[in-house]
């Protein structure tokens, strides 16, 4: 070998060296990505996590729920959070490519709509908050409200909120081309705020400021399944845990196959006693019996 | 009516575009650009083989160098959940001579994708329009995963010489490509076999058809096929077969080979002769987000009617992304063996720089 040729070899040898040693200081980092709605409380739950187990490493990041979800299938995170379940064409793409999801609940969140504080709406049914977000109701006194031009709030469509609110509000018809498309729930909020017409949904977790009242600027509106049935409050646990509350949803996290011990660790933390105090101390419900022991029997 | 002076039209512009802007979501949906580069520079470590050896009395030959291989820039326009329009301008260096007969081979930027999408157009169906992806290399080339590196096997093939395969990573036409269940996909397309970069010279058509079955996890296998009339009395068809694994965490591997028949490729005695090869690879996360491994060999027969004339290319390198995932230093080597024992082998190494944001 000439002098050029070792001349390259040490230079890459050395360079790979070098980032060889950033990264296996990185090596330990635990990878969350995914749901906006989940960001805030999964950093919270993350950074108690790491205060009581110095060593331990957890980066986590938003983009939405499709945008986690397609990271764990490319293997480039450890753990995707989403506010709704995996799409069919994520479960064959995750087929294809050899990854077998778990899922874990380690939430609850009732989904909750929002208008102005000047609005004098109290409550709506789920079929006038689909007819509003489909664009087929342009203004509020049509649902019982002032004589104002109505204007959508909205997440864009790698959200799972966006995707849940679809489902099962809006009967899997398309969003109005009218609504503006906000980065995450806090712009949503600040948005209503600023919009005496505006109406919008977030995560209950997003409703409350430091004090754990509810934000000023906004109202939270009661909800009914239909106009027959009684309108109920997110905000209420016992409206969320009887069923009553109709846009309640589970806020999952999913890993590819049986979590390693560093991941269960983590797992094992959020959806235990100290994680769900926790998770209701930031304004989202604790999960159910019933869903500890599936996260049990995933873990396993 | 006084027209416009330039200044005039410059506001005038200015107006417009602050308008369609201010028009916001009811107008443009949810829009995305991007941009994707990769460049290398490479340096011939032999210099014996055909393509490193330089010529007679070329003291200056070119053993090193820095070139653009690509660069995209794509605009895509969700409308709604169902139709999404996509815009992708490629480039390349284009041989060409300015006013005073000098070479001009700039970068030179031509459209690579102008097509709308229209998912569920069939129950778990999707329909292309316009110039899109040929179903051709699309699978080979999402598991392959480092087309800046290098093109996948029938990919790469067909530039050896640029006319003995007649395929091409996209065309103008229609797809529909669908999922029956998780084990089953499908796609089928109908195009004017010209390749982007041709308007259509006769009256035939390309129809291809591909299905991908997944009979387990992770254990994927493709058949394509492709056929067009060259002539009333001609054929050409393509066949392909493909397998993927991907039972191990941050391990793919895969198979490709294919087989190139056209009834217009005859010998120099008359005699039909086909196009053939067939290539193996992997890759492996070392490290998730900013290490990998990869390796290929490919085997390419550009004549069966002709001994001695096939090639084999090994390919190895790393995909090491030092900052952020958006740029990415792939250093790589291809060693290139002949058939033929009168050449020798060809060595060249590469620092291929990846951008992406």
């Amino acid at each position: 070998m000439n002098f050029k040729k070792t001349l390259w070899a040490a230079t890459l040898a050395l360079g790979l060296a070098i980032g060889s040693g950033q990264v296996f200081a990185q090596k330990k980092m635990i990878q969350v990505k995914g749901s906006d709605t989940m960001v805030n409380l999964v950093q919270i739950l993350a950074e108690e996590f790491m205060g009581k187990n110095p060593g331990s490493a957890l980066a986590i990041m938003g983009g939405g729920s499709g945008t986690g979800i397609t990271a764990v299938i490319n293997g480039t995170c450890d753990i995707a959070t989403h506010s709704r379940e995996w799409k069919q064409k994520e479960l064959d793409l995750a087929w294809e490519k050899g990854v077998k999801p778990r899922f874990f609940v380690v939430a609850v969140d009732g989904l909750s709509i929002i208008v102005n504080e000047k609005n004098p709406l109290e409550k709506m049914t789920m079929p006038q908050v689909g007819s509003l977000y489909k664009g087929e109701i342009k203004n509020w006194k049509v649902v019982g409200g002032p004589d104002k031009a109505v204007s959508l709030y909205g997440r864009q469509s790698n959200s799972g909120t966006y995707t849940f609110l679809q489902e099962h509000v809006l009967g899997n018809k398309n969003y109005s081309l009218d609504v503006k498309e906000m980065n995450g729930n806090a712009q949503i909020i600040e948005s209503v705020i600023q919009d005496e017409g505006g109406v919008g949904y977030v995560g209950v977790g997003y409703l409350f400021d430091q004090n754990g009242k509810i934000r000023k600027g906004i109202k939270v509106l009661n909800i009914s399944k239909d106009a027959s049935s009684e309108a109920f409050s997110p905000l209420d646990k016992q409206n969320i845990d009887s069923g009553k509350y109709p846009i309640s949803r589970p806020l999952y996290e999913a890993t590819n196959g049986k979590p390693n011990a560093a991941v269960t660790g983590f797992l094992t933390f959020e959806t235990g006693p100290e994680g769900q105090k926790i998770v209701e101390r930031e304004g989202f419900f604790a999960i159910s019996e019933a869903h500890k022991i599936q996260n049990a029997k995933n873990l396993k | 009516m006084k027209k416009p002076n330039n200044r005039q039209r410059s506001v005038i512009m200015a107006l417009v575009f602050m308008a369609l802007l201010s028009a916001g979501t009811s107008l443009f949906g949810q829009q995305t650009f991007s941009t994707t580069i990769y460049f290398d520079y490479t340096y011939y470590l032999s210099k014996s083989g055909p393509k490193t050896m330089a010529p007679p009395n070329t003291p200056n030959f070119k053993n090193n160098f820095f070139t653009f291989r690509r660069a995209y820039f794509t605009y895509e326009n969700k409308i709604n959940d169902n139709l999404k329009f996509r815009f992708r301008i490629d480039s390349d260096y284009v041989t060409a001579l300015d006013k005073s007969d000098k070479p001009d081979d700039r970068l030179r930027p031509f459209i690579k994708h102008l097509y709308l999408e229209w998912s569920n157009f069939l129950p778990n169906a999707t329909l292309k329009a316009g110039m899109a992806d040929t179903l051709t290399f699309k699978i080979a080339e999402d598991k392959w995963g480092y087309r800046s590196v290098a093109k996948t096997l029938l990919d790469g093939c067909k530039d050896v010489t640029g006319k003995d395969i007649d395929a091409t990573s996209a065309d103008l036409g229609a797809s529909l490509a669908g999922t029956i269940s998780k084990e089953l996909k499908y796609a089928v397309m109908v195009t004017n076999g010209a390749a982007y970069n041709h308007p259509e010279g006769d009256k035939y058509k390309k129809i291809a058809a591909q299905v991908q079955v997944i009979p387990i996890a992770g254990f994927s296998l493709v058949g394509y096929v492709d056929y067009e009339k060259q002539s009333p009395s001609a054929n050409a068809m393509t066949y392909k077969a493909d397998a993927y694994l991907e039972l191990v965490k941050g391990l793919v591997l895969g198979a490709e080979c294919f087989s190139y028949k056209n009834d217009l490729n005859l010998t120099a005695t008359g005699t039909k002769y086909d196009v053939g090869g067939f290539s193996l690879f992997g890759r492996f996360g070392l490290i998730p987000n900013i290490l990998n491994a990869f390796t290929r060999y490919d085997r390419y027969d550009p004549n069966t009617k002709v001994d001695k004339d096939g090639t084999s290319l090994v390919i190895a390198g790393l995909d090491w992304a030092p900052l952020h995932s958006s740029f990415k230093l792939q250093p790589n080597v291809w060693f290139t063996s002949y058939q033929d024992s009168a050449k020798k082998n060809d060595v060249i190494f590469n620092l291929t720089f990846f951008l992406s944001f």
